[in-house]
């Protein structure tokens, strides 16, 4: 047999695990000399591969584990591995097209908190090994004038996840990291309601996250697209709150530069400044 | 045949040991890093290993190269491991004599092959090119498998000889997966050491396996057993002065333990090098 023939009637042996379609492969083998047969030496490969890419994925969800219970969990694994093998040659990258699969799976597309839940831990995932940048502190303001503010534009750290998500999922993560019991259930939430904002980012080569208030998510994403400190506070979402947006978003600015958010700064010139936030 | 310098006593770099390494320092010589773990952009990952390796010797053993695959190679991989070597400077680069996967699937494991000439010619082909890509020469490592297979047309050491003069690569012994491997198909895995080309090897592999009575199965979560050492005093006999490592990949003990491993390792080499003396004088 050719070896081109031969790995691919391996590899679709591996991949659907032991059964009929295995004999023609079978037929190529050795018998063992210790009494294992055939079946038994193959089952290593077929099973170790599930097995491996199984522990992939509860690695990097066990939020996802902790709110499906162990069954679901490993069906949802069981029809992912199935699905969408891995074409990454870094291990690492499995279980990125997750909360993709559940997104398109009529099974789990309408389930918001396991898909939520996904794209949370996703977004941790992620920020683990995100390009390493040095984040500014905020005396860096100091270097522009108070008149260059209103044009001052935010540069982010490129571990920065900004998320919409179904409420209480980074309550229930948080208590699936610390093995504490999950909190009430949530109900999933109907369109635009009961939903939460988190930001996720790394910080001292570890991911974190918090939770935001819808301002301040508001704020976050325009200043992420590029918009100016005066633009953002023009913004409908900050005049609902009255009059006071520009020393909330003061109050938010200082913050992320204490967490490490913001990487850069820069004078916007009167054209980028003056274009409308995309939210506004 | 030129080799690199020997590194002395080594350990595969992990995740679980980071603190430990740089707050206390350990008798370590030298380090081997899974390339593919550090083929990131950033993070924690990258800065232990630019931290580690100001302070150590640093190889590069890689487990995706699929170097025996019928896929093409995937450039894009060669390209970053490339990269990944410029920032490590690494003593050498080194992959399996397997193959992960086809159609552009990966299974994440180092899959066997039949040894016929057709597997042959193919690998030393790919090994060429990977040489010429890198500019350096690779080094190969003889993987653990668990079926074998009617139609190989050689054994696995006359494969492994063959492929390492024609692609003029060098080799990476794993005394661990000869023994699995020896124990599974049923061969000598004395003349399997006597039999691969003792001037091409530069590294050792020393590591655990779990024993399934009829079959074992290379783990990486155990200590070293006694026929495994048996195993590395012969290669050491015939190989001499080789970069010698423990791999540890899973159920990991304190450091300490690896530690009093690669101190038996030292012992063994120490015994051999006072017999050679005595015989000498």
């Amino acid at each position: 047999m050719k070896l081109a023939k031969f790995q691919s009637m391996f590899q679709a042996s591996v991949r659907a695990g032991s059964g009929e379609a295995d004999k023609p492969l079978l037929k190529k083998l050795r018998s063992s000399p210790h009494g294992a047969n055939p079946e038994t030496l193959l089952a290593v490969y077929q099973s170790g591969y599930r097995l491996r890419l199984a522990d992939f994925v509860s690695q990097d969800h066990p939020g996802l584990r902790a709110i499906l219970g162990d069954e679901a969990f490993e069906t949802l694994v069981d029809d992912y591995i199935d699905q969408r093998p891995s074409r990454d040659f870094n291990a690492r990258f499995f279980t990125t097209g997750l909360p993709d699969f559940m997104r398109d799976s009529p099974t789990w597309r309408d389930d918001a908190r396991p898909v939520s839940m996904a794209l949370f831990e996703r977004a941790m995932v992620d920020a683990f090994d995100a390009p390493d940048k040095t984040p500014l502190a905020v005396q860096a303001l100091a270097e522009f004038s108070p008149d260059d503010w209103p044009r001052l534009a935010f540069d982010f750290d490129p571990s920065l996840a900004l998320l919409e998500l179904a409420a209480g999922t980074t309550a229930s993560y948080g208590a699936a990291i610390n093995e504490e019991p999950p909190p009430e259930k949530v109900d999933a939430p109907a369109t635009g309601d009961e939903i939460e904002y988190a930001a996720v980012w790394r910080v001292d080569h570890e991911s974190a996250y918090r939770q935001l208030e819808p301002d301040e998510y508001v704020a976050l994403c325009e200043a992420r697209a590029g918009h100016a400190f005066g633009d953002i506070c023009q913004m409908a979402a900050f005049q609902q709150s009255g009059d006071i947006a520009p020393e909330r978003l003061a109050q938010c600015l200082s913050s992320w530069f204490e967490e490490g958010l913001i990487i850069g700064l820069r004078v916007c010139s009167d054209d980028q400044s003056s274009k409308t936030p995309s939210s506004a | 045949m030129e080799k690199p310098a020997p590194l002395g006593y080594g350990l595969g770099l992990r995740p679980v040991y980071y603190d430990e390494i740089l707050s206390s320092r350990p008798p370590i010589d030298w380090f081997e890093i899974i390339s593919e773990n550090y083929m990131l952009a950033g993070g924690r990952p990258l800065a232990m290993l630019d931290r580690i390796r100001a302070d150590y010797p640093v190889v590069m053993h890689g487990v995706s190269m699929s170097l025996a695959s019928t896929d093409p190679l995937n450039m894009d991989y060669l390209r970053q491991l490339k990269a990944l070597a410029e920032r490590v400077q690494p003593a050498w680069i080194s992959d399996h004599v397997a193959w992960t996967g086809v159609h552009g699937v990966t299974l994440h494991d180092l899959l066997p092959i039949p040894y016929t000439r057709e597997s042959l010619a193919h690998i030393v082909e790919r090994i060429q090119r990977v040489q010429d890509f890198l500019k350096r020469r690779l080094v190969v490592e003889n993987a653990s498998t668990y079926i074998s297979f009617l139609d190989s047309e050689m054994s696995e050491h006359e494969f492994v000889r063959e492929m390492a003069e024609r692609a003029d690569c060098l080799l990476l012994l794993d005394v661990n997966n000869v023994f699995v491997s020896s124990f599974n198909h049923g061969f000598d895995p004395v003349a399997f050491i006597d039999g691969v080309p003792a001037e091409r090897v530069v590294q050792f592999h020393m590591a655990g396996h779990t024993d399934n009575e009829t079959h074992r199965v290379d783990t990486h979560d155990q200590p070293v057993c006694d026929e495994v050492w048996a195993l590395y005093e012969h290669a050491r006999r015939r190989c001499g002065d080789v970069s010698a490592m423990i791999e540890r990949d899973d159920n990991f003990p304190p450091l300490s333990e690896l530690l009093d491993e690669m101190q038996h390792m030292r012992d063994i080499d120490a015994r051999i090098s006072n017999e050679r003396a005595l015989s000498a004088a």
